[in-house]
């Protein structure tokens, strides 16, 4: 599903040059649900980042879904994050001029669906995380847990194969966050695979698995095995 | 899961954007409002300038390149203009370089001379017809670079000697084409040779000739190409000489011809040497001047209007660096983004020129009442529009090349 | 606190630096232009003498065409005065100061064999045109009036004929020949330029003064020739110059002094009075007509003020109009994009007049900055037109300190005016608001 091997990552300034990832080794099956977390400067937002198509990198190999996407171009580049990753962020990056339901639009726009198909899906999104009621509303009139609601709706709505989610509850209090979580359980359970960087490590402890990442490589892996809960949790 | 839905065609975002524009108002609106001014401006500045320069190319029906005038002003006592006048013409007529040379009241296009009232039947109840004189000789025709369409020439013997106060007019005159138009609309211009006109209310002349084409002195009048030839010279103090040179050969027959008439006879003055050419642009001074400036005002004004766009979508490119960097890690591609700011800008510059249009013609109308001028062609309004859409779209292409630029990693990072 | 705003001012302009600028140039643009176009328009329509426009009247009586009126205007009365009505309206000496005038032309022949004789102008006129116009004078004084009835061969200099011909000096006592005849100088002026040239504008409103002057009473008896513009409705009865003076043809203005209403009504009946009587003599054929205009509404009716001149200030506050548009939008995005510094200093106990005073003025230095900007660009514009128009514009084209006043003070206020509804909108933001989400 994701396999990277030995991938590198360097940042360079004039004075100084950065090992963000050096021979960063991971393989993420397909229905996994991976927590990576580390200590800040780690490499968790770099390796987000390559692995979410949203930077380049150094050296080393990286296979998307069976493809090599080492060397494409931007508009390929583009086209893979539009149709098989989610993106899930810390601070919901939802645009604050756009109603929730234009909010969702958004990547469905950009494939290219015609008019019904992409009424339909965003409909049906928003019915998922419980806010088909509000689609007229603008994000600023929803509070933090729901905002990253419409975050979650609008990564999914596109049917990815990925979610990526970085920090996803960051910005939330416990009880919101854990209605996020179990949110992405469930969407786990459905079936599609979900990378979550996290420095939370209670959080990372409800994956399948726990990825530690120190001085841009993986130094630990830990199997997790929870029981995943059946139905969608609503807050 | 499936992606059977993927498609190709480009997606417009023309209901997101139009929706989140509604939210920032102002801004969107005072782009249109600048968008829409300064097409008022520039559609009815290209318009005054078009009108200008159509007035100023008109056919003077003289030989504008070649042709030149001076003043003779005699000042001693015993000084005897019809025998200057006469030994001055045969000297000029003589000199190589030359044409043909004649003794003039006014020239055309020069902004002063004389006019006349021209009627079909005598008497003063009767509408008269306005028109510029010129008083020539047999060599006016040769010398004005005009041609008899109909009708003959004056012969030598029909030129009369005006005086001072004089009242009476000889009993022969040529006109215009356009002049015998306006006095007999009714029959062909060649039919008008043989008829008789009244100047002066009463005093008949007859029409022994038609000519092509000859303006007026006063550039700004409505009747410009009405004239009348009257077959005199005039003994006055002042004379005034019309030349017409061979081709090119105009400047160095000005030198030679200044020296040759200060030198033939010293109780006189010669003064006022003065090229067709350059009474032309002195006279058409104030339609150059205008032309320049509203090129000028067009101008910047452009430039302050596209400078303004390139500003204000820099500073919202800036503000928006990171629902630009979310929008790319939604999957646009770059060309999205840039299409995203682009067809922002269409829209409001829609907005802009559609008001615009309204704006131009109602400043037209204004123009029309308040000034005298023309009402404006219906075409320069879809051009003008075009013309700003344009300037719009390439102010805009900038800032949305730079947000285009905005890396898609912004998206997670926290600010 | 004035102090701190304006040193906060200068740090925001410094910020951004490349929008300062477009803003601090739009505002100038827009103000280089319109004050172009004022100063034109406010020395065409400027009150060329000021203490007594009120008094000094120009007299229209109409003696025209019993078929058409003057112009299409069926009101409209004839623009000058026939040679025969001016000169009766001269003599019967009813008003304070009265004066008919014409313009013609001679030539100078200076002293000495070397000297190259030149063209003149000429204004003839009564002596009274001097006193009723305030005319300056270097030496002597106007001819005495025995000189306008007998007809005497004096002249008045302007300063620059007095230059040419005579070094300078005073020469009031010599002798000029002008058009093959001997003149007596009587008198120099100094630099006398009215703008308009009210006395006579349909002969050019913004020409130059003449170059000699000499009484009007001279045009007759030496058959001076008409250099200003003459109209006929019908032709002199018989040939010859004095038939030509004494036709219905107009040539001729005229000027009265009538220092009060009383003087004016009575002025009135007189006019009035005239007519009547030269009705019976066969004249006058239209209904009775007169009018008295003084030098502003003379100037009104003549409509001096150039069309293009008018056509461009109305073109030119367009302008203006478009760079202030483009001021607001600017200052809009960038107080917008120190919402968080508003919101910051709110929380910080600023209230919210503090910071609108804090924002107007930095508008009101922006306005300034564009203002003094504008008053370059203003130079530069009347450079413009110099250049383009030619020498007839010299004195129209020049920037005085009222005109400096103006232009400063519609900066200020155009900006302040700009910077109203950006200043009102970054300020009424909720602090909370903008902190929370940085």
């Amino acid at each position: 599903m994701l396999k990277m091997t030995d991938v590198k990552k360097v940042f360079r300034t004039d004075l100084v040059e950065t090992h963000a990832l050096r021979d960063f080794n991971l393989h993420v099956g397909e229905g996994d649900f991976v927590a990576v977390t580390g200590p800040s400067g780690s490499g968790k937002t770099t390796f987000l980042n390559i692995a979410g198509l949203l930077e380049t990198f150094n050296g080393g190999t990286y296979e998307l879904d069976g493809q090599n996407v080492s060397n494409l171009n931007d508009k390929k580049r583009s086209q893979l994050r539009n149709e098989k990753i989610g993106f899930i962020f810390q601070s919901f990056n939802l645009i604050p001029d756009l109603n929730l339901f234009d909010n969702v639009d958004v990547p469905l726009r950009y494939r290219g669906f015609n008019s019904a198909e992409r009424k339909k899906r965003i409909e049906n999104s928003l019915e998922m995380v419980g806010l088909a009621q509000r689609m007229k509303h603008l994000p600023s009139q929803l509070s933090g847990g729901q905002q990253q609601r419409v975050a979650i709706a609008r990564a999914l709505a596109g049917e990815p194969r990925f979610l990526l989610a970085d920090e996803p509850t960051g910005n939330l209090d416990t009880q919101m966050a854990n209605s996020v979580l179990d949110l992405l359980k469930s969407i786990n359970a459905a079936g599609t695979t979900i990378i979550m960087v996290t420095h939370d490590g209670h959080l990372a402890k409800q994956a399948r698995r726990n990825i530690y990442v120190r001085d841009g490589k993986v130094s630990e892996i830990n199997e997790v095995d929870i029981a995943m809960p059946t139905q969608l949790a609503a807050v | 899961m499936s992606n059977t839905h993927t498609s190709t065609s480009i997606n417009w975002e023309i209901g997101p954007i139009f929706r989140a524009m509604l939210r920032n108002k102002v801004g969107a609106i005072l782009i249109a409002l600048q968008i829409a001014v300064t097409m008022t401006i520039i559609v009815n500045s290209v318009y005054i300038i078009v009108e200008r320069s159509k007035e100023m190319q008109r056919d003077s029906g003289i030989d504008n390149e070649n042709s030149f005038y001076l003043t003779s002003v005699g000042f001693t006592e015993n000084f005897n203009t019809p025998v200057t006048v006469e030994e001055d013409l045969n000297a000029l007529r003589a000199l190589p370089g030359i044409v043909d040379a004649i003794q003039i009241n006014a020239v055309p296009n020069s902004d002063s001379g004389w006019s006349m009232g021209l009627k079909t039947q005598p008497g003063v109840e009767h509408d008269g017809v306005g028109t510029a004189v010129y008083m020539v000789d047999e060599h006016g025709l040769n010398a004005l670079d005009v041609e008899i369409i109909a009708g003959e020439n004056f012969a030598q013997t029909d030129i009369g000697m005006r005086v001072v106060g004089q009242v009476k007019w000889p009993d022969k005159t040529i006109l215009t084409k356009a002049m015998a138009e306006n006095l007999f609309p009714d029959i062909p211009y060649g039919s008008v040779v043989g008829k008789t006109v009244y100047i002066n209310d009463t005093e008949p002349m007859i029409v022994v000739g038609i000519i092509d084409k000859l303006q007026a002195p006063w550039v700004g009048w409505n009747n410009l190409e009405n004239v009348m030839l009257s077959p005199e010279r005039m003994d006055y103090k002042g004379s005034r000489y019309f030349i017409r040179t061979e081709p090119g050969q105009r400047d160095s027959v000005m030198k030679q011809v200044e020296e040759l008439l200060a030198n033939s006879n010293k109780g006189r003055l010669i003064q006022n040497m003065r090229s067709i050419e350059e009474t032309r642009e002195r006279s058409y001074r104030g339609h150059t001047a205008m032309i320049k400036i509203l090129t000028t005002v067009m101008i910047i004004l452009t430039i302050v209007t596209a400078l303004g766009i390139v500003g204000l979508a820099s500073f919202s490119v800036n503000q928006r660096k990171k629902q630009i960097g979310t929008r790319r890690a939604l999957g646009a591609s770059q060309s999205a983004i840039v299409r995203y700011f682009m067809l922002e800008n269409f829209l409001i510059s829609s907005i802009g020129v559609i008001l615009g249009a309204a704006l131009t013609i109602g400043l037209n109308i204004i123009l029309v009442n308040t000034f005298g001028l023309d009402r404006i062609d219906w075409f320069y309004i879809p051009i003008g529009m075009l013309v700003l859409w344009i300037v719009g779209q390439g102010a805009v292409f900038g800032p949305a090349r730079k947000a285009a630029n905005i890396p898609p990693a912004l998206a997670t990072r926290t600010v | 606190m004035f102090g701190y705003y304006i040193k906060l001012a200068i740090k925001s302009v410094k910020r951004n630096p490349i929008l300062s600028l477009l803003m601090i140039t739009a505002i100038a643009l827009g103000i280089g232009a319109s004050m172009t176009t004022i100063t034109v328009n406010y020395l065409m329509s400027a009150d060329p003498i000021p203490h007594k426009s009120h008094q000094l009247f120009h007299i229209q009586v109409d003696s025209w065409d019993p078929n058409n009126a003057f112009n299409d205007d069926d009101e409209a009365l004839p623009n000058q005065l026939t040679w025969t009505d001016a000169t009766n309206f001269t003599l019967a000496k009813k008003a304070l100061r009265q004066s008919a005038m014409g313009r013609s032309g001679g030539i100078i022949e200076p002293p000495g064999d070397d000297a190259k004789p030149f063209e003149a102008s000429i204004r003839l006129a009564y002596t009274d045109f001097f006193g009723m116009f305030d005319v300056p004078f270097i030496f002597g004084n106007p001819w005495d009036s025995r000189s306008d009835t007998n007809r005497e061969q004096v002249i008045i200099l302007s300063k620059r004929t007095n230059e040419s011909v005579f070094g300078g000096e005073n020469s009031v006592g010599k002798t000029i020949v002008v058009a093959g005849r001997s003149f007596q100088v009587v008198g120099v002026i100094d630099d006398w330029q009215p703008i308009p040239k009210f006395y006579d504008v349909n002969n050019g409103a913004f020409n130059e003064t003449e170059e000699l002057f000499m009484p009007f009473t001279l045009k007759e008896e030496l058959e001076l020739p008409n250099w200003g513009n003459n109209n006929c409705w019908k032709s002199p009865d018989g040939e010859g110059y004095k038939a030509f003076l004494q036709s219905e043809c107009i040539n001729t203005q005229m000027w009265v002094e009538l220092p009060n209403a009383t003087a004016k009504a009575e002025y009135m009946d007189y006019l009035n009075n005239y007519v009547m009587e030269q009705k019976e003599l066969g004249r006058f054929p239209r209904p009775l007509k007169n009018r008295l205009s003084n030098v502003m509404q003379w100037m009104e009716r003549q409509e001096v003020v150039e069309e293009d001149a008018k056509m461009m200030m109305w073109l030119s506050f367009m302008f203006l109009l478009v760079c202030l548009l483009n001021t607001i939008g600017l200052l809009l995005a960038k107080f917008t994009g120190k919402s968080a510094e508003i919101g910051l200093r709110l929380a910080l106990g600023a209230s919210k007049s503090d910071l609108f005073k804090q924002h107007l003025v930095e508008t009101a230095m922006i306005g300034l900055l564009g203002g003094f900007a504008g008053l370059g660009f203003a130079v530069l514009g009347l450079l413009g037109i110099k250049s383009l128009y030619g020498d007839f514009v010299d004195d129209l084209a020049t920037l005085d300190i009222s005109m400096i006043l103006v232009a400063l003070s519609i900066a200020l206020v155009s900006s302040i005016a700009a910077g109203l509804y950006p200043t009102w909108r970054a300020c009424n933001i909720a602090p909370a608001s903008q902190l929370k989400s940085q």
